[in-house]
């Protein structure tokens, strides 16, 4: 079986992290319809997957329980100019970063980590569907050229694209590595890079008329198509795995994912893996940088790890600021190698995160 | 076993995989590595040199408890940094070093060498150095190697160049001295054990090879020039590296994690310069053997070295 049905989800949690709620509490919903909107620019808004009633919702999470099979009518996409097309696919829930005047669109099929190989499959698996998000990243950026990076020895038919091979050594994967790869230079400006699921997730849309509903993930070392919203113990389960107490359920890759919060937590269209991992004890600990150095040799983004997570650990954001901070991005082998096990990539992005609502506030008070 | 229901999940940040290498596994391959050095200590000096080892060993373990009572934090010692520190010191002292030397340094190491700086990782030396130094200032005739150590039949090749001159060294055997047949530093003389624990840090990268490297290349290229310049007062360039506890100081001391720098180049440079001072010291100042004194100066260069670094991913 290489595919799980919506009619499998009962209940489904919903979480929120940028997004705002748009039902209530009772209110009945179709399959598909819009149930929260984005809060950040280039991406798309929430649906319901299954048709029933909202019996939870709060700022963080809404929960829906199933109960017909009520879908929300297709949308015609065809023929549309390319910003009506942009605004109408982040209504569907497709991801389209924002950028003007892009000269080169890179989509990234490179499954970073190594016990990933989602990309691999849609590349493999969907060329039809991919083919269909190609055609409308196309109108959507017109692009003088568009270049797919792989991992080395992957077979496929898609007309009209540039290949370019990228090592499969982690963190070789990670965008900002894959348009280095490509271009030859670190964060151009002219370049925007695209997963490969969100191309997947477009050709859907593009297909279906019908917002995101379905994605592809790994789990147990194969590609499945999962529809959105199914619950991840509910995934387990169906796939013959025991989710015993105190285990933990990773969504994505073991370098960067994030763990679920619960067994009924619905998988969202950025998880690209569901796997349990059962380490007696969790990685990072509480405890003061030792000065080894290992993370300041291994940082990819030529960044001082120690020195930043000092500053976010005592809250001196403004210097892991002056230190970078915003061009680390994320790949998670500083926490790897920490030999303190200090929660390194915590730290980098509580110092982001808190540079970031500070400068939003900035921005409130010089607009008003 | 019974479940919970609802089930209670692990919630962690990622990475949620670990390489595996910790403080204490790290701390604990150190004092692998310097297991054969320590046996060779006691196979030339007997007991004595076992009884300094393990008082010194003992002290620091003991000291860093107080330390932890007193600060009134959880205690790390299962960490075994102490253990380290208290085998290095006990490393550079004569085997005939009275207990209370002993205890002084190793407590001295402990307490001003690394627990006045908080936990393990703020200290700017390398801390057994800070107590090494303490009580060769202090006590400087029972420091003296030469002059405690009558009772063996081995000679302190480095004093014997301070005081006598090249002509009184000029047929060591290089060998010998490989060997450990020479005074000094207890465990530090044992060339042999020294070097194989240290390649073996370097080998499995407990230890980055750019600092032995670079303290190594920087005794022989100065020596080397030295000995170019005149022949008759500078002793050879290898001899500089097989006597005294140059090779220690290049594998274990200078590469004491705080207090180094953590980038590729700085590490060379403060390797470079920790190697150029050693020979200084030898060759210029009052004290045999300079490693100590040459490593504690680099630690106080290592910031200055740290400033030298790339421009992050991207910048513009």
């Amino acid at each position: 079986m290489n595919s799980y049905k919506h009619t499998d989800i009962q209940q489904t949690d919903l979480f929120l992290q940028h997004q705002c709620s748009l039902v209530a509490c009772g209110q009945g919903v179709k399959r598909g319809e819009r149930v929260a909107i984005s809060l950040l620019p280039g991406k798309g808004d929430i649906h319901s997957p299954v048709g029933g009633k909202v019996s939870y919702v709060d700022a963080y999470r809404i929960t829906i329980v199933a109960e017909n099979n009520d879908v929300v009518a297709p949308v015609n996409l065809d023929g549309l100019p390319g910003d009506d097309l942009k605004r109408k696919l982040l209504e569907l829930g497709g991801d389209i970063p924002d950028a003007d005047s892009v000269s080169t669109v890179i989509i990234n099929g490179v499954d970073a980590d190594t016990d990933v190989l989602t990309r691999q499959h849609m590349l493999t698996s969907s060329s039809g569907t991919l083919e269909r998000g190609l055609a409308a990243i196309t109108v959507l950026y017109t692009p003088r050229e568009t270049v797919l990076a792989t991992l080395p020895g992957i077979q496929l038919s898609l007309p009209e694209v540039l290949r370019s091979i990228i090592s499969d050594q982690y963190p070789a994967g990670l965008d900002p590595m894959v348009v280095k790869a490509v271009t030859g230079k670190e964060s151009p400006e002219d370049t925007v890079i695209i997963g490969l699921e969100t191309v997947y997730h477009l050709g859907r849309i593009m297909e279906t008329g019908l917002p995101v509903l379905d994605t592809i993930l790994t789990v147990n070392g194969r590609g499945k198509t999962v529809p959105i919203g199914m619950p991840v113990g509910e995934l387990l389960r169906l796939e013959g795995d025991h989710v015993l107490d105190q285990d933990r359920i990773v969504l994505g890759g073991v370098m960067r994912g994030t763990a679920a919060v619960m067994v009924s937590q619905g998988v969202d269209r950025t998880v690209s893996a569901v796997s349990i991992v059962r380490n007696p004890t969790p990685v990072a600990m509480d405890a003061a940088c030792v000065g080894c150095g290992e993370c300041v040799r291994r940082c990819p983004a030529r960044l001082d790890p120690a020195m930043l997570t000092n500053y976010a650990e005592f809250g001196m954001y403004d210097k892991a600021a002056k230190e970078h901070v915003n061009a680390c991005f994320e790949c998670g082998l500083c926490g790897y190698f920490c030999i303190a096990r200090r929660p390194m990539l915590q730290y980098i992005r509580l110092a982001k995160n808190e540079l970031a609502v500070a400068q939003r506030q900035i921005e409130e008070v010089v607009t008003s | 076993m019974k479940q919970l229901t609802p089930l209670i999940l692990t919630v962690s940040v990622p990475p949620h995989r670990h390489s595996g290498v910790t403080v204490r596994n790290r701390m604990f391959k150190l004092l692998l590595a310097m297991t054969p050095a320590a046996i060779m200590a006691v196979l030339f000096f007997g007991m004595p040199a076992a009884r300094v080892m393990a008082l010194s060993m003992a002290t620091a373990v003991f000291t860093e408890l107080i330390c932890d009572k007193f600060m009134e934090r959880d205690s790390d010692i299962h960490d075994l940094n102490a253990f380290v520190v208290g085998l290095s010191l006990a490393f550079l002292l004569p085997a005939s070093a009275p207990w209370w030397l002993v205890v002084t340094g190793s407590a001295a190491s402990i307490i001003v060498g690394k627990m006045m700086f908080g936990p393990l990782g703020g200290s700017p030396f390398c801390a057994p150095l800070v107590g090494w130094a303490i009580c060769r200032i202090s006590w400087p005739e029972f420091m003296d190697i030469d002059a405690t150590m009558l009772s063996i039949d081995l000679s302190y090749p480095l004093a014997r160049l301070q005081n006598f001159g090249l002509a009184s060294v000029g047929n060591t055997d290089l060998f010998s001295l490989l060997l450990g047949k020479q005074l000094g530093g207890l465990g530090a003389v044992q060339i042999l054990g020294v070097l194989l624990g240290g390649i073996y840090l370097v080998v499995r990268k407990h230890v980055h090879y750019l600092i032995p490297a670079g303290v190594i290349l920087g005794v022989l290229l100065t020596s080397g020039l030295l000995c170019m310049v005149d022949p008759t007062n500078n002793a050879s360039p290898l001899f500089h590296l097989l006597t005294g506890s140059t090779l220690f100081g290049a594998f274990f001391l200078a590469t004491d994690m705080p207090s180094s720098p953590n980038r590729e180049i700085p590490m060379l440079l403060f390797g470079l310069l920790a190697g150029v001072l050693i020979i200084i010291i030898r060759t210029y100042g009052i004290y045999p053997d300079g490693v100590p004194f040459a490593i504690l100066l680099a630690n106080l260069f290592t910031p200055i070295f740290d400033r030298i670094r790339p421009e992050p991913f991207g910048k513009r």
